[in-house]
């Protein structure tokens, strides 16, 4: 699985959304502030998900700006964190 | 069917109490719930796996640890080393009562515990405590509340250390299900959704009934 089918798949369990409504999540579909099961308690549970599944650890400094602005900036931050 | 469906109350341990389902001369076995939040998500799941077991013939015991459910005694004053006995005392009790050392099913931070009944063990989604440490911790800045106290849950300083380091034992018999999109280490992977992580109760029957499956013909085997 791509990193990209990997933080869909998690955003589909987190957020409890349909398969069609995670297959369609793309680079420039937004995030927080969108996406209105994304509220700030579920922020929590996404990143602790993202944290076991993708084996990186995420400081709470790191959290917010573009990272949760886009689906393509959530890829970028995961696969900067894993080392590209 | 009736009697399988209506649990009973057992006291166990100091003071706490564990649901009963089912008859005590089949296999029996020893739920351990997810920690915090998570067992709340989990319950109407769990309580339906319970039953439908019970109904083919397996007796299920749900002990509610100490500070936890309808526990008598306070979380913030509860050590790591609390719960592991009261598991321990939970087990020996199932045993003296049916004759029959029950096997484990643990769900989540519930894995962090099982081998405190030395028996077989099988595990719904295991994760670690620093995973659950950090969760409270996120929660609690999410919801603007005091990081020590995150989402009205107060942990002992004893607690908290203990979680931090505390690992599934890989010790001895277990089986480990995963989510079918969780792709760390398992022995098979389910169909499902995470009800652990949904704010809003949640069910998943397929789910409900593909473990209800797994548990039967491993308790089985």
């Amino acid at each position: 699985m791509t990193i990209e089918d990997q933080l869909r798949a998690i955003l589909r369990d987190v957020l409890g959304l349909g398969a069609e409504r995670a297959a369609a999540i793309e680079t420039d579909t937004p995030l927080f502030g969108a996406m209105p099961e994304l509220d700030s308690m579920a922020v929590a549970g996404l990143l602790t998900e993202i944290e076991d599944r993708l084996h990186i650890l995420i400081e709470d400094d790191e959290v917010g700006g573009e990272m949760l602005e886009t689906f393509g900036g959530l890829v970028d931050f995961v696969k900067a964190k894993r080392g590209g | 069917m009736t009697a399988a469906r209506c649990p009973r109350v057992h006291p166990y341990a100091d003071g706490e109490f564990m649901l009963a389902y089912g008859p005590p001369d089949g296999p029996q076995l020893l739920v351990l719930q997810p920690l915090f939040e998570e067992m709340n998500r989990c319950r109407a799941m769990i309580a339906g796996i319970c039953r439908a077991l019970a109904e083919r013939g397996i007796g299920c015991w749900l002990p509610d640890l100490p500070g936890t459910g309808e526990s008598l005694r306070a979380l913030d004053d509860i050590r790591w080393e609390d719960w592991l006995a009261a598991i321990e005392a939970a087990a020996t009790m199932v045993r003296n009562e049916t004759s029959t050392l029950p096997s484990t099913f643990a769900i989540r931070g519930g894995a962090l515990l099982d081998q405190a009944a030395v028996s077989r063990r099988l595990r719904l989604a295991p994760t670690t405590g620093r995973s659950l440490l950090s969760d409270l911790r996120r929660s609690a800045l999410a919801s603007g509340s005091d990081p020590a106290r995150p989402a009205g849950y107060t942990l002992s300083p004893a607690l908290v250390d203990a979680l931090a380091n505390a690992e599934p034992s890989a010790d001895g018999d277990v089986r480990t299900l995963r989510l079918a999109s969780d792709d760390r280490p398992a022995d098979r992977r389910i169909d499902g959704t995470p009800l652990w992580r949904r704010p809003e109760p949640a069910t998943d029957k397929g789910m409900e009934v593909a473990i209800v499956e797994e548990i039967a013909s491993w308790i089985a085997s």
